[in-house]
């Protein structure tokens, strides 16, 4: 996800712009006249009414429209790539045919409820409605065809292992914010951030290939449903992502990325934070460039805290999701094991949206409302390293029949369960100084030679790209031999964590006694949402690495062109 | 003896293109354009430099950009649904490895794709342009082997060379730009969508514009320069309805032109649309063709392009086979060369060199294509036989040479045969009326009380507007859900017996922009049956009412 090829992941960043883009004015600050809600309201209400006399007839509609603006500027080499502004009313109509306890969301068919169009940018009652009332009208016949094919599967294949209803009853829920979010900065400045920020790679020849990509984008989301939900609500969000790529000569690629994000522009980190993230990034690159190539190994290892958050988001987050539990398809991994231990007990996990600030380091996993209407809420789903519940969508499974609020998608996609804030804490922990000593004991313990220090690991949540694997894969790119004897730290390179990482947190000794914060964007199959993940840095008793396969392409035969003047055209690798 | 000729005089033109190059420190062409400037130096980097240990070094590179600047808006049931406006310039970089007679352009050998800065920033696209010659020459390297490897399974009945030579062009115009009056066609979008109000059993109503500026960079290894520059401005409309037995109608309709000025003005085209949509009223009152028909049927000139463009205009593209496959080239007229592929009194000549037609300006017009060669004006079917083929710079049996036909679709996109400017003439025009009469006739001879006049078809060439035309008095009748059952190249062939005097010149933006030009054509023998489409459902519901 992360481990592409140089001149297709910009290509990637590009196509992420190219989406949707358009000129316009922003988002009106609506005030109780709210054509859009009553026209959505008028519609779901014929909708309900002449849908319901019909056989099969709906038991659930909901229309959910986002009303987004986005301004993004990309850049490279101290140069604009592309620039945009754009402003388009995305609409998904939800339509549950059947009950709750068989419908047309049945296993696979899930995505038979959702039907996605984009509406009048303005608030023409007309317009709004007619658009409307045909994505629903079509919504229904996609979900009516579904809901017969589930019944005859239903009818034919043997039973199915969980039981549960296809979808859970909520409480309605109405909630009308109209605050304006701050207004979408100026483009210039935009462009000239990606242009600034970029240009400071033009001090690193070495860093063959960098992008720079930020992205503001304002919402104002109308949420209604068929249970009587009623929601209005603004929402602004700014990314940031640093990307940054550079080759061994032994043709193994590599990379750094940074991403940033805050709820305005102004909240980012400042410009001399930014530059020496970047200039860290180089200097990092440089040292991987000539790095040893890592060994396979299998023994102590010290996750910092950042490293630890981004491993529990990937290994241990992705798969509490409920719909994870339930399904031929998939792994579930931690079906039926509420109650059991599957962590060390001073460990807690819990997942928070409700939270949008720990300490003064913003949060992006936080919301008010899923994308199912139903309140944010915070859910402890490991309590003292026992299994106490899941992600929830509005999908029961076995024991949980309810959403506890982390429905969450992307416009035009089906919400499943999915993270917002994951908390981990622990009861045992130390400070850095001490864990670092421990970690030097249980090397010595264990009879290695060095452990493995990990300083950062990148995981599919740290850019997203629009097509995202279903394996949650994590990808060390600093990892340090830390050695018994005391020699200094040595930097090492193509580090694969291997065998399964689960087993491995069971091997969690102690953590340390502060938290780290990543802030990113997670993308899954409803979609990329931001997310944040939050941990101390971990003590594992074993961790097995093996060599990373990569290609074996050497780094570029000429020298960069700016090289060349002054090295008089002469070829070769530098 | 041929072939071995002209690749003498390409070695030739290429040993005296090489030293010129290499002593100029920047052809003059360069000059005030950091973007040339930008790839003529990586060009000479590349050419001099570039050179891995155990690999041959490049015979021949180029680099394309394309910087397109777009403007697109959209709007639906008269209200605005999204509007874009979008700069980028993309990147293409081709390293060949091996000779003109066989080479590396296999596979993964076929060039390497960058967005570049589309700030005038040299050293920022230099870097782009560095990076994309490296990977494309690696990548040359190892599609060679994998190519030798695949010839070595085949035999070759006919070898072509894989590159034919070209002489360089150096070529330089003025860059264009947006009009500035792009954004005054919104308010009319809306209103032309807002014609559901007046017929409110259309379903989907929307009409959206793209406007789009795009200024070609071309450098090649043999010393070829160019840029050039075209805009092209659409603007469609279109809507759809359903008749009573669920049957769905759709008609569209469109402007295109290559200058903002050439454009209808707003009112004759809120006009044209709004003549186009009435008929969906008419389409849904009409009765549903009868079962059968075989005999005598007219394209009016607007139809008539349609279908000339789909069974002759994407069969005269030579495009050479997959490796291997002894035809001479892809499509229907894979071994048509020289055999009769139209009725002897028709021609088809493919002419990008000239701007207009019968006073309708053309967009198929350009100086130099996307692989730096002049275009030929080709003569591709003289008196029904066919001659010829649109080429690029890949040589098809008998075709060593390109004839200026190399076209991309895309920025991205690897260039290959494609139109310009395809007419179709007839020796023996006849005019409208006469044209009409003469169905008659036909009609008359075999005793058919009536016969079919197609006035407009739609994807897949399925008749949009299809009438019948009664022999007793000449009246029309609208008809709806017709397909032709062998509309397809022998009709062509075999049973055009007329062609008008009049034409109609259709210009078509996307992907490639090109234009179709065709008169009347007047078939005495094609079927027209019952299409087998299933009919949809009427909506669940009715619409919501209008509110003001």
């Amino acid at each position: 996800m992360i481990n592409l090829r140089a001149q297709h992941s910009v290509l990637l960043v590009f196509g992420l712009l190219l989406i949707t883009l358009t000129l316009s004015a922003h988002a009106a600050d609506k005030k109780p006249n709210d054509v859009l809600l009553s026209t959505m309201q008028a519609e779901l209400d014929r909708a309900t009414a002449e849908l319901g006399k019909l056989n099969p007839a709906p038991y659930f509609l909901s229309y959910q429209v986002q009303d987004e603006t986005i301004a993004a500027a990309a850049g490279g080499d101290g140069a604009l790539l592309s620039s945009l502004r754009t402003r388009r009313r995305a609409v998904d109509v939800i339509t549950h045919i059947g009950t709750p306890a068989l419908d047309n969301t049945h296993e696979n068919s899930r995505p038979s409820a959702i039907h996605a169009g984009s509406l009048a940018t303005e608030d023409d009652r007309n317009a709004i409605a007619r658009e409307l009332w045909r994505l629903t009208y079509q919504g229904y016949r996609n979900a009516a065809k579904a809901y017969l094919n589930v019944k005859t599967q239903t009818a034919v294949n043997a039973k199915e292992e969980d039981t549960s209803d296809d979808f859970s009853q909520e409480k309605p829920q109405v909630h009308l914010d109209y605050t304006a979010p701050a207004p979408l900065p100026n483009q210039l400045q935009l462009e000239s951030l990606a242009r600034k920020y970029s240009a400071r790679f033009r001090s690193y020849p070495f860093v063959y290939l960098s992008a720079v990509l930020i992205s503001v984008q304002n919402s104002q989301t109308h949420q209604i449903n068929t249970e009587g939900t009623r929601l209005v609500y603004p929402g602004q969000f700014v990314h940031l992502a640093i990307q940054a790529q550079t080759r061994a000569d032994d043709g193994m690629d590599l990379m750094r990325v940074e991403t940033f994000q805050a709820d305005s522009l102004g909240n980012l980190p400042g410009e001399a934070e930014i530059l020496s993230k970047i200039d860290k990034m180089a200097a990092d690159l440089k040292a991987l460039r000539s790095a040893a190539v890592a060994e396979p190994f299998d023994g102590p290892a010290l996750l910092s805290g950042r490293s630890a958050a981004v491993f529990f988001h990937e290994v241990l987050g992705h798969r509490l999701e409920g719909q994870r539990q339930r399904g031929e398809g998939e792994g579930r991994t931690f079906a039926k094991k509420i109650g059991a231990k599957v962590l060390p007990d001073f460990l807690t996990v819990s997942d928070n949206p409700t939270l949008r600030k720990l300490n003064t380091i913003d949060l992006s996993g936080g919301y008010e409302y899923d994308d199912e209407g139903v309140p944010a809420q915070a859910v402890d789903l490991i309590k003292n390293g026992v299994l106490t519940n899941y992600l929830m969508a509005r999908m029961p499974i076995e024991g949980f029949l309810h959403s506890n609020g982390h429905g969450r998608s992307q416009s035009g996609m089906i919400p499943v369960g999915r993270q917002g804030n994951l908390i981990v804490t622990s009861s045992h922990s130390v400070s850095d100084r001490e864990l670092r000593q421990r970690f030097i004991e249980e090397i010595k313990k264990k009879s290695k030679p060095y452990g493995l220090y990990f300083e950062d690991i990148e995981g599919g949540f740290t850019l997203t790209q629009s097509q995202l694997p279903q394996a949650f894969q994590v990808l060390p790119v600093m990892v340090w031999k830390v050695f018994a004897d005391g020699r200094p730290d040595e930097l090492v390179r193509g580090v694969d964590i291997v065998g399964t990482p689960l087993t491995a947190m069971n091997g969690i000794l102690m953590t340390g006694d502060k938290a780290a914060v990543f802030d990113g964007i997670c993308g899954a199959e409803s979609g990329a949402v931001p997310v944040a993940a939050v941990a101390p840095a971990m003590l594992f008793s074993e961790i097995e690495v093996q060599k990373r396969g990569h290609s074996l392409n050497r780094p570029p035969i000429l020298p960069p062109p700016d090289a060349t003047v002054s090295s008089g055209g002469k070829g070769g690798q530098q | 003896m041929i072939r071995m000729e002209m690749k003498l005089a390409g070695l030739l033109l290429l040993a005296l293109a090489v030293p010129s190059f290499a002593q100029e420190a920047m052809p003059q062409e360069a000059s005030g354009d950091p973007v040339l400037h930008a790839m003529l130096a990586e060009m000479q980097r590349s050419k001099n430099q570039l050179k891995l240990e155990g690999v041959a070094a490049p015979y021949y590179i180029d680099y394309r950009i394309t910087d397109t600047d777009r403007y697109w808006y959209e709007a639906a049931y008269g209200a605005p649904r999204g509007e874009l406006r979008t700069r980028a310039r993309f990147l293409r970089v081709v390293v060949r490895i091996g000779n003109y007679k066989q080479d590396s352009f296999y596979q993964g050998g076929q060039g390497m794709v960058e967005i570049v800065a589309s700030d005038d920033d040299e050293l920022a696209i230099r870097r782009k342009l560095w990076l994309a010659t490296d990977q494309a020459y690696k990548s040359a390297a190892e599609a060679l082997t994998e190519k030798n490897a695949a010839l070595k399974q085949l035999t070759i009945e006919n070898p072509t060379d894989d590159f034919a030579h070209a002489e360089p062009v150096r070529l330089i115009r003025p860059l264009v730009k947006l009009d500035p009056g792009i954004g005054s066609w919104a308010p009319l979008l809306r209103e032309v969508t807002a014609f559901y109000k007046k017929d409110p059993q259309i379903e989907t109503i929307q009409s959206s514009l793209s406007f789009e500026a795009t200024n070609r960079y071309f450098v090649n290894s043999e010393g070829t320069i160019v840029r050039t520059g075209a805009s092209a401005y659409l603007i469609v409309a279109g809507a759809s309805t359903q008749a009573p037995d669920g049957m769905r109608l759709e008609r569209s309709t469109e402007a295109v032109q290559g200058e903002f000025k050439n454009l209808p003005r707003p009112n004759e085209f809120q006009k044209q649309a709004e003549a186009v949509v009435a008929t969906l009223a008419e389409l849904r009152a009409a009765p549903v063709v009868d079962e059968e028909y075989r005999g005598p049927v007219l394209f009016e000139p607007y139809a008539a392009t349609n279908i000339f463009a789909s069974l002759i205009g994407e069969n005269v593209l030579g495009k050479k086979p997959a490796l291997g496959q002894p035809v001479r080239v892809q499509g229907a007229f894979a071994t048509s060369y020289l055999s009769k592929v139209l009725p002897d009194f028709l021609s088809v000549t493919d002419d990008p060199t000239i701007p207009s037609w019968q006073g309708e300006p053309l967009l198929g017009q350009y100086d130099v294509d996307d692989e730096g060669v002049r275009p030929a004006k080709v003569t591709l079917v003289d008196k029904g036989k066919l001659v010829a083929y649109d080429l690029g710079r890949v040589p098809i049996r008998d075709f060593p040479a390109s004839n200026g036909h190399g076209r991309a679709p895309y920025p991205v996109n690897p260039p290959g045969p494609g139109l310009g400017n395809l007419i179709l003439q007839s020796s023996e025009p006849v005019p409208a009326e006469a044209l009409k009469t003469k169905l008659i006739e036909l009609c008359r001879q075999r005793d058919l009380a009536f016969c079919y006049v197609v006035k407009a078809v739609g994807p897949r060439n399925s008749p949009r507007l299809l009438y019948k035309l009664f022999t007793s008095d000449a009246h029309e009748q609208l008809v709806r859900g017709a397909t032709f059952g062998d509309l397809d190249t022998r009709t062509m062939r075999n049973d055009i017996v007329a062609a008008g005097d009049k034409v109609r010149v259709d210009n078509l933006p996307a992907a490639i922009p090109h234009s179709i030009v065709a008169p009347a054509l007047l078939f005495d023998e094609l079927e027209v049956k019952r299409a087998a489409q299933n009919k949809d459902k009427l909506p669940e519901y009715p619409p919501p009412q209008l509110s003001d």
